[in-house]
C-alpha cells in the first residue's frame, strides 16, 4: 500500500480558475495588476525563486491533459501509488495576499477546479480543501462548504503565515476541520507578501539556502499548535506538516518537553509533555528527507528518536526538482510498510472508506 | 579505441547544447556535441537517484566565484540531470558539486556524418 502524501497537480495557466471565480473577482484577476506574466498569477509574492524553476526537467505538460497523463505515466502507474494526495500548487501562496476576500475567493475557485479537472479523472487521486488562513472564518466556510466530500481527505495552508498556527485567530479553522473530521496540513511555501517572517532574523538570498532552512517555521507552528492547546481543544485532531525536513522535530521536542516541565504554569490547560502530544497528533511527511554526508544511520537514529515509525509518511513532491523515488526512500527497511502507507491510511481516514484500489484506478475522464 | 564501436546516429542530429538520446544494446544513452565537433556519450541514468540525467539541459555553469562575483562559462560542457538537477560534466561524467559521483560516460567517434558509441 503506497500513499503519496504530496503530489503536485499544476495547471497549465492559472487562467484555469476563470470560470470558477465570480464576477466581481475575476475583474481583480483579468484587469488588475499582475505581479508577472499574464497567466503566472500569484507566485511573483515568491521572495525566493528557483533559479532552474521547481519542476523535473523530464516532465514538462503544456495543456491540462499531458498533466493528467504525464503523472499517471511517470509517477501513479510507474511506482503502483494507490493514493495521491493532491496538494496544488501556486495556489497555496493565496496566503500571501493582503486582501482576505481575494485571497478566498482564489482558494475557492481553486478548490472547484480540482475536483472537475483533478479528482474527477482518477479514483486514486484525493484532495485538500486550499484555504487562505488570513481569513480563518472564510476559511471555516470553505472547510464546511467542501468538508463532507469523499474525495477530500485534508485542509491545506501554507506554512509562510502572519502567526504561529497555534495562535487562537486560527482556531475557527481548527473547529471546522474537527467538526468535518478533517486533518490539517501545512506545506511549505506563502513565504512574502503580508507573511513577512518566514525565515527567522531576516530573509536570506539564495534559493538553495533558504530551502535548506524551511524548517524554521514549522518549528515555531509545532510548538504553536502545542502550547496554545490545539490538541486538547480538538484531541482527534491530526497537523500534517509537509515538506518542511524533519529530522529537526526530535531535539526540539527534547527542548520543548524540558522547558514545559519547568514552566507548565504557563499553559495550565495542557496535560502531557510536549512530545506526547507530538506522537499522538502530529505527523510528517517525507520528502525531503535529510540526507547526511556522515553516513545514513545517523539519519536512522534521529528519525527513531520522533518516533518516526509512527510520525512520518511517504511524500514524493512529485515533479519537483527535489522529488523522492518510492524506492530510495532512506527509512530502517522495516519501517517502510508504516511509512509508506499504513500510517497514512491512519491519518487520512476518509481513505479507510474509500476501498483500496488494488487494480488500475478508473479513468472516468 | 577498439573496433568500429555501435552506431549511434547521426552527427547532424546532434547540435550543440541539443543532445539527442538514443537506444543502444537496450540502454538509454545521451550523444553531446559540446563545440568543435567535440562528441560525447552519457548513460541515461543518474549515479545519484537513477533519475532521466541526460534530457535535462545542456548548459553552462557560473564558473568563477573569486571575490563573491558570478561569471558564466563551460557553455555546453555540462548536462544538469532532469531530476535533482545536479550538474554533470559531459567529458569525464563528474558531478561538479561531488565529484565521488560519476556518471557513466563512453567514448565516441566521428565517421563522416555517422557517430559511433564505443562500450
Ligand atoms: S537523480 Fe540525477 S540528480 Fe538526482
Amino acid at each position: 500500500m503506497i500513499v503519496d502524501c504530496d503530489c503536485h497537480n499544476y495547471w497549465s495557466s492559472a487562467e484555469v480558475l476563470l470560470p470558477y471565480l465570480d464576477e466581481y473577482h475575476r475583474d481583480y484577476f483579468t484587469r488588475g495588476e499582475q505581479p508577472g506574466p499574464r497567466g503566472s498569477f500569484p507566485n511573483a509574492n515568491r521572495p525566493w525563486l528557483h533559479p532552474e524553476g521547481f519542476k523535473r526537467m523530464d516532465i514538462n505538460p503544456e495543456t491540462q491533459d499531458e498533466q493528467y497523463r504525464i503523472m499517471k505515466e511517470k509517477h501513479l502507474d510507474a511506482y503502483n501509488i494507490d493514493y495521491a494526495i493532491m496538494t496544488g500548487d501556486e495556489a497555496m501562496e493565496a496566503s500571501t495576499i493582503a486582501n482576505p476576500f481575494y485571497a478566498h475567493a482564489l482558494v475557492k475557485a481553486y478548490n472547484d477546479w480540482l475536483i472537475d479537472e483533478w479528482l474527477s479523472r482518477d479514483s486514486r487521486l484525493k484532495g485538500s480543501i486550499m484555504i487562505a488562513p488570513q481569513a480563518p472564518d472564510l476559511a471555516a466556510q470553505e472547510i464546511r462548504r467542501l468538508g463532507h466530500r469523499s474525495d477530500m481527505v485534508q485542509v491545506l495552508a501554507s506554512h509562510g503565515t502572519e502567526r504561529p498556527y497555534g495562535n487562537p485567530f486560527y482556531h475557527p479553522i481548527f473547529e471546522a476541520c474537527a467538526e468535518v473530521g478533517l486533518p490539517f496540513a501545512i506545506h511549505l511555501g506563502g513565504q512574502g507578501g503580508i507573511n513577512t517572517n518566514p525565515i527567522a532574523a531576516g530573509p536570506t538570498r539564495y534559493f538553495w539556502e533558504t530551502h535548506a532552512l524551511l524548517g524554521q517555521s514549522a518549528q515555531t507552528h509545532v510548538a504553536s499548535m502545542i502550547a496554545e492547546g490545539v490538541f486538547e481543544k480538538w484531541p482527534e485532531l491530526y497537523f500534517i506538516v509537509i515538506e518542511c525536513g524533519v529530522a529537526w522535530a526530535a531535539p526540539i521536542l527534547w527542548r520543548l518537553d524540558a522547558d514545559y516541565k519547568a514552566l507548565r504554569k504557563e499553559t495550565p490547560w495542557l496535560k502531557m509533555l510536549p512530545s506526547e502530544y507530538f506522537r499522538r497528533n502530529i505527523r510528517f511527511t517525507t520528502q525531503p528527507l535529510e540526507q547526511p554526508e556522515t553516513g545514513v544511520e545517523h539519519l536512522w537514529s534521529i528519525l527513531d528518536a520522533m518516533y518516526g515509525r509512527e510520525t512520518l509518511m511517504f511524500a514524493s513532491d512529485y515533479p519537483h526538482w527535489d522529488y523522492d523515488d518510492v524506492q530510495k526512500l532512506h527509512i530502517p527497511p522495516e519501517w517502510r510498510g508504516d511509512v509508506l502507507g499504513n500510517n497514512a491510511m491512519q491519518v487520512y481516514r476518509r481513505l479507510q472508506n474509500a476501498g483500496v484500489n488494488t487494480t488500475a484506478a478508473v479513468e472516468t475522464a | 579505441m577498439n573496433g568500429q564501436g555501435i552506431h549511434a546516429c547521426k552527427a547532424s542530429d546532434v547540435a550543440p547544447g541539443q543532445q539527442k538520446i538514443v537506444r543502444i544494446n537496450n540502454m538509454p544513452i545521451g550523444i553531446f556535441e559540446i563545440g568543435d565537433g567535440e562528441y560525447h556519450a552519457m548513460l541515461n541514468i543518474c549515479p545519484h537517484r537513477g533519475g532521466q540525467l541526460c534530457e535535462g539541459p545542456q548548459c553552462g555553469t557560473a564558473v568563477n566565484g573569486g571575490d563573491f562575483g558570478i561569471e558564466y562559462g563551460r557553455r555546453n560542457e555540462l548536462v544538469r540531470c532532469a531530476w535533482h538537477g545536479w550538474e554533470f560534466d559531459i567529458r569525464t561524467g563528474e558531478a561538479l558539486a561531488d565529484p565521488k559521483m560519476k556518471a557513466k560516460t563512453f567514448e565516441v567517434s566521428v565517421h563522416g556524418n555517422d557517430l559511433y558509441v564505443h562500450m
